[in-house]
């Protein structure tokens, strides 16, 4: 199934796609140049020049590698960014080699035989493979953001298990809704035997003092929730990180998780431009780039209200989603985008349900505010036009007509 | 014609529209007790009056085909929901033609997949071919089979429901 969605995609050429050219506010590919609204680098980090001075610094020092497994002897620039990252979220922090590899390493140390797992269905994926990798703890799939079934289910196992970790994402990376902390809270609250594990990849940087997120805002203090923040994304360099309650805790992943033991580390260069966006995360500048994007949020969301966009989520994150009514519609709609000049990402199961495919576009800080104004006006157009004649398989609109960026040629 | 003789075809015939009204009844359900809404589920305990408790339910995919009764039927789809795939369905009638002779009935179904039931364009199709059992003064389930269209199952009503006869 997983295969047949995404290989109607690939068929339309909407996924599987390889650029020739990356320069944050613009893409290209098929010799085309798009408008970028499908980039995960909120803050538009990834061209700054103190990063990409630092990869090269590092380089220079350094190395492309530094080919030592972390167990034996870490590269140098590991002390500061940890360091650097400690400072930012107040906690102690465990770097590892990618968020994905920060799950692998910590669930299977954090939870033992005598403790049940609640897994939200829609947390990232990476999230259900690592919990795959745990031993005796039974997983519970719970419905997403469902508070009234975590309660119940924590309740019953409350009498059963010495803990139960319930795992979510703090803002989910396809519909952009953002986890129910207050409600999560009052059941920390409740349930002296509630965990919670975190991947707050999509709110690192650009929400929280200095970047730190959505999750460690609410639970900073909170000694029963680790939370999971990504290197990637708006922090544009590399590997992610475990934020822990103590140092004890730090020191028995680093010590028994598995990938941290035995993967290659984050190689100099990228650890380099981390530390330096660590740096600039720590700067009193950062509280800008994240009300600038704040604002560019803002200004896209009542935007879409003025253009009636029918978005999944209206929730103050960079991630919107229009919902489709097929694979085929997503599709040809997200063409549809290609050919006036705006690159917008499919989504389709297994990113999404299969009853909810759509077409998810981002804002970060490389959209300007007229790309935002001409943005809309074409998915204003593509929205009213595949409403009222309905694209797929019944035909496309015409690719002349309607709004488009500026300077697109056809695609 | 005497009139006991009209009597009789006139009851006959309906006795007949009848039946071919509570049949289209129990297709209905079909589709009204495995269609729910975003966050719900289907309808269980009504699914255990629209099938027989003997009834089984087989599901063609390109990967192959599967065969459940009720229970393992119920598990398949609550696994499917507490994995994300689904988180609603709605799945309506196309077109259907009807088979009938004494107390059974085979129903070929034409059937779209929405993600909502105004949604513009269809999310899948496929045909149902059901056998149904008549008890008393109702229609029950005996079997549902179903395959959904792809690049080699093309979904084209007229070519299905043409049909042929071959005699013996």
């Amino acid at each position: 199934m997983v295969s047949r969605c995404i290989v109607r995609a690939e068929a339309k050429g909407t996924l599987m796609r390889t650029a020739q050219s990356y320069e944050g506010r613009r893409i290209k590919f098929d010799n085309r140049t798009l408008y970028n609204f499908g980039s995960c680098s909120y803050l538009g980090l990834e061209r700054h020049p103190e990063l990409r001075a630092a990869a090269v610094a590092a380089m220079d020092e350094y190395g492309t590698q530094f080919s030592i497994s972390r167990a034996y002897l870490e590269c140098g620039l590991y002390q500061e960014l940890e360091s650097n990252l400690e400072k930012m979220t107040g906690r102690p922090v465990l770097v590892a080699p990618s968020t994905t590899l920060a799950h692998i390493a910590a669930l299977p140390v954090l939870i033992q035989d005598n403790d049940a797992v609640l897994l939200d269905h829609f947390a990232h994926a990476s999230l259900h493979s690592a919990t795959e990798l745990l031993g005796d703890a039974p997983v519970h799939l719970v419905r997403h953001s469902r508070m009234d079934q975590v309660d119940q289910l924590v309740g019953e196992l409350s009498c059963q298990y010495d803990r139960i970790w319930l795992i979510i994402d703090g803002i989910y990376s396809m519909f952009g809704d953002v986890a129910p902390f207050n409600e999560l809270a009052s059941l920390l609250d409740s349930y002296p035997r509630l965990h919670i594990y975190i991947d707050d990849a999509h709110a690192t940087s650009w929400l929280g003092t200095h970047g730190r997120g959505g999750a460690l805002m609410h639970f900073g203090h909170h000694d029963r929730v680790v939370v999971a923040l990504s290197l990637n994304k708006a922090f544009s360099a590399a590997g992610g990180a475990l934020a822990l309650p103590n140092t004890e805790l730090k020191m028995q992943i680093r010590r028994c998780g598995g990938p941290m033991l035995f993967s290659g580390p984050i190689q100099p260069p990228m650890l380099g431009a981390a530390v330096a966006s660590s740096r600039l995360h720590l700067g009193v500048d950062h509280v800008d780039r994240q009300h600038e994007l704040l604002r560019r949020i803002d200004y896209t969301l009542v935007a879409a209200d003025k253009a009636c966009l029918p978005l999944a989520t209206r929730c103050q994150t960079p991630i919107f989603f229009i919902p489709c009514d097929s694979v085929d519609q997503v599709t040809d709609t997200v063409r549809g985008f290609f050919n006036r000049g705006f690159y917008v990402c499919p989504s389709i199961f297994p990113a999404v349900p299969l009853n909810r495919p759509g077409i998810r576009f981002t804002i970060t800080l490389h959209n300007e505010l007229e790309d935002i104004d001409a943005f809309i006006a074409t998915a204003r157009f593509m929205v009213k036009e595949r409403l009222g004649k309905t694209v797929g398989s019944l035909g496309l609109i015409p690719d002349d007509s309607g709004p488009r960026a500026a300077d697109s040629g056809n695609y | 014609m005497s009139p006991q003789i009209q009597l009789k075809i006139s009851t006959s015939l309906a006795q007949d529209a009848t039946i071919r009204l509570q049949l289209g009844d129990a297709i209905r359900a079909i589709y009204e007790v495995i269609s729910f809404p975003e966050g719900g589920e289907p309808d269980w305990e009504r699914m255990k009056k629209v099938f027989l408790p003997n009834a089984r339910l087989t599901r063609i995919t390109p990967e192959g085909v599967d065969c459940f009764d009720l229970e393992t039927f119920q598990a398949m789809a609550l696994e499917m929901l507490d994995r994300g795939i689904y988180t609603s369905f709605f799945e309506h009638e196309l077109i259907r033609r009807v088979n009938m002779f004494g107390a059974f009935a085979h129903v070929l179904s034409a059937y779209e997949t929405k993600t909502c039931p105004d949604a513009s364009y269809f999310l899948a199709r496929g045909v149902n071919s059901i056998q149904l059992l008549r008890e008393r003064d109702s229609w029950r389930v005996l079997s549902l089979l179903w395959d959904e269209e792809a690049e080699n199952v093309p979904f084209n009503l007229e070519h299905i429901f043409a049909g042929e006869i071959t005699r013996g």
